[in-house]
């Protein structure tokens, strides 16, 4: 059984849909990448699995304009799905089981409170841990998450910390427990290359000692290729490719993930070749139910394209594309 | 972004000597005091050919930005010269330096930031034409149509106004802005990072084919070496103020000398897993030293693996390693 299984999952604002129907699944110690452009719903689907969106109670069911999310679908996780958990359940489980890294370290740690007091919070919570003991594995983990002089870092607020190190002390936070699954989005897109390069190294150190399972989310192929064992494409809402990375990569099948692939300028390449980007933006879209999301942008639409719903086809290496076989 | 090699000669278009941004650092609530200066821009020299582009790149907080500003006199340099064509920059004075700007332009990273709400596309065209005194609504008009069409957007998008298009349509005005006056030289700073990577290629070709419409010269300021790579005919490398590297683009992504560009390509993930597991990695320790204080000597000194003695006593020489090729670096070989 795969540690998560995230089955027909939605997600709507009022009346937009942000997520469409993902479908994906982690398996225990693998890394998995969701991938997409801004606004296709990879950060939405991370929320809801981590119960992070407004929840919707059965007055605001019926209500739909209140609080106004309705997440439907299931996310099931050891084999308990984490829509239905009631609150105090999923509170256990988040920090401990699950946790999650974000994009912006500032922004996610409390700027008024010492860096300690903000890992020991973790550590009395979920681990019963207290005073001299609970400080002691806080510069332990700052030390395992590569934080020169950690004891003296304790006593520091976020303000004064590199942007590399805030996101370190993120995932110090994050792996505190020992979590079984470790939710990542955009951990590197606020930061250098070179800083990128030392948390990416620190991720992987993590995932390859500790056998934690990572749900990667980003945009940036180059991180997927370097990491992920698994990928997920994501485009409007709903997944359209889905492949082992070294798979993925080799023979990309669905034309936005073919798109994306020349669109990007590579330095293994050679210097003058030219780019091909993806016409159109995400706005020239379609209702997934009235046929492929792409299919306004896509260079090889067919009316086959725009008649119904796309299945995904196939199971190592599935897509979403009515037309792939032609293609190739 | 041809391919033929572009060294410098005599007819550079744009040559910046010597410039120094320093930015002091005061104390004090009554008797203000300067106790020391952020040296955002430490002494840097180099020249662009007209038609030319240059990438300058380098990490957040190393300069880079500053030094495209103080090129355009948006930032005030505190040394050193910089001349467009046969004008000194830097000497220019009020009504001579507004009439001059007509000729460099700049691109921002954010064009949602850079593009006034309230106005139309109209306004926002015809706001450089009126600054630069020219009135003329149908001359006006005329521009705005060509530039929009040059930059591919239809002229129905006059009556619009920047939250109703996407990001990539939004940088999309940035560029004809700062085209609507034909400049010489247009400094873009970060030009696609804001943007989704399927966008990023089409704004990188629609500078590529401005370049050859207008005959542009460009100044390509990122973080993103691929990116940089792809536009520029000559790269410099931006390290705590100074420029630690500098060389024609194909022969630095070739032929990295300096440590520290050999530890930014090297940190560069590709999209290919085959290529990602055979990747040998520089990973740097630590950060950025703060550039109120730099390290003594080299400044790279206190995150390069190969650091000897020397490299805290003596500033390395700029020199040349092979023709174009320009490195601050004491070492040739690293083992």
């Amino acid at each position: 059984m795969a540690l998560l299984e995230v089955e027909d999952l939605r997600v709507a604002f009022g009346g937009s849909t942000a997520v469409d129907g993902v479908d994906f699944q982690v398996d225990e110690g693998q890394v998995v990448g969701l991938v997409g452009e801004s606004g296709c719903g990879k950060s939405v689907t991370s929320l809801a699995i981590m119960g992070l969106l407004p929840r919707q109670s059965k007055v605001t069911a019926r209500k739909r304009h209140r609080g106004g999310v309705t997440v439907s679908g299931r996310a099931r996780f050891e084999g308990k799905d984490l829509l239905t958990l009631p609150r105090n359940e999923m509170r256990k489980r988040r920090g401990q089981e699950l946790a999650m890294v974000f994009q912006d370290p500032l922004s996610s740690l409390n700027p008024v409170v010492r860096i300690g007091v903000q890992i020991t919070e973790v550590l009395e919570r979920h681990r019963g841990l207290r005073g001299e003991a609970a400080r002691k594995e806080a510069a332990h983990l700052l030390d395992r998450v590569g934080i020169p002089d950690p004891t003296r870092r304790l006593t520091e607020y976020p303000h004064q910390l590199s942007g590399g190190m805030r996101q370190r002390v993120l995932i110090a936070i994050a792996v505190a427990c020992a979590p079984r699954l470790l939710i990542a989005d955009e951990p590197t897109t606020a930061l250098d290359v070179t800083i990128q390069a030392q948390i990416l190294e620190l991720l992987k150190d993590l995932v390859d000692s500790e056998g934690t399972a990572l749900l990667m989310i980003t945009h940036d192929l180059g991180v997927v290729a370097g990491l992920c064992d698994e990928v997920n494409v994501l485009y409007s809402g709903r997944v359209v490719e889905s492949a082992p990375a070294r798979d993925l990569f080799a023979r990309p099948t669905h034309p936005y993930t073919v798109g994306l692939l020349k669109s990007i300028p590579r330095l293994d390449l050679p210097i003058h070749e030219p780019l091909h980007p993806i016409r159109g933006s995400i706005v020239d879209v379609i209702r997934w139910k009235d046929g492929c999301a792409f299919a306004p942008r896509c260079d090889s639409v067919t009316e086959k394209c725009v008649e119904g719903e796309p299945a995904l086809v196939g199971t190592e290496h599935a897509h979403r594309c009515v037309m792939a076989e032609e293609i190739a | 972004m041809s391919a033929e090699t572009s060294t410098p000669t005599s007819t550079a278009l744009l040559e910046v000597e010597d410039l120094e941004v320093h930015f002091p650092i005061r104390s004090g609530v009554i008797f203000e005091r300067t106790i020391g200066a952020v040296r955002a821009v430490d002494g840097v020299s180099l020249s662009i050919g007209a038609g030319q582009t240059y990438g300058l790149v380098g990490e957040s907080g190393c300069g880079k930005t500053t030094l495209g500003r103080a090129v355009l006199r948006l930032e005030e340099p505190t040394g050193g010269s910089v001349h467009l064509g046969d004008t000194d920059v830097t000497a220019l004075r009020s009504e001579n330096l507004r009439r001059f700007r007509s000729r460099m332009q700049m691109v921002f990273q954010d064009p949602l930031g850079s593009l006034n709400p309230r106005h139309n596309v109209e306004m926002l065209l015809a706001e450089p034409l009126r600054v630069h005194r020219i009135n003329d609504r149908a001359e006006q008009r005329r521009l705005a149509e060509e530039t929009l069409d040059a930059v591919g957007l239809p002229t129905s998008v006059l009556e619009r106004y920047p939250h109703e298009f996407s990001g990539g349509q939004r940088q999309r005005l940035g560029i004809a802005r700062a085209l609507m006056l034909r400049p010489d030289l247009i400094v873009c700073d970060e030009p696609v990072s804001a943007l989704d990577v399927s966008i990023q290629a089409q704004v990188m070709n629609l500078l590529d084919e401005l370049q050859g419409e207008f005959g542009l010269t460009y100044m390509v300021i990122a973080h993103d070496l691929a990116v940089v790579r792809h536009l520029s005919d000559r790269v410099g490398v931006m390290y705590l103020g100074k420029i630690v590297e500098e060389a024609d683009s194909e022969e630095i992504y070739e032929n990295p000398r300096h440590p520290y560009t050999k530890a930014l390509l090297s940190a560069v993930p590709q999209p290919d897993p085959e290529v990602e597991a055979s990747r040998e990695r520089i990973i740097l320790k630590g950060d950025l030293p703060s550039p109120a204080n730099p390290p003594s000597g080299c400044r790279f000194r206190t995150r390069c693996p190969w650091a000897q003695d020397i490299c805290a006593e003596e500033t390395p020489v700029w020199r040349e390693v092979a023709e174009g090729h320009k490195v601050a670096c004491h070492f040739d070989r690293f083992d």
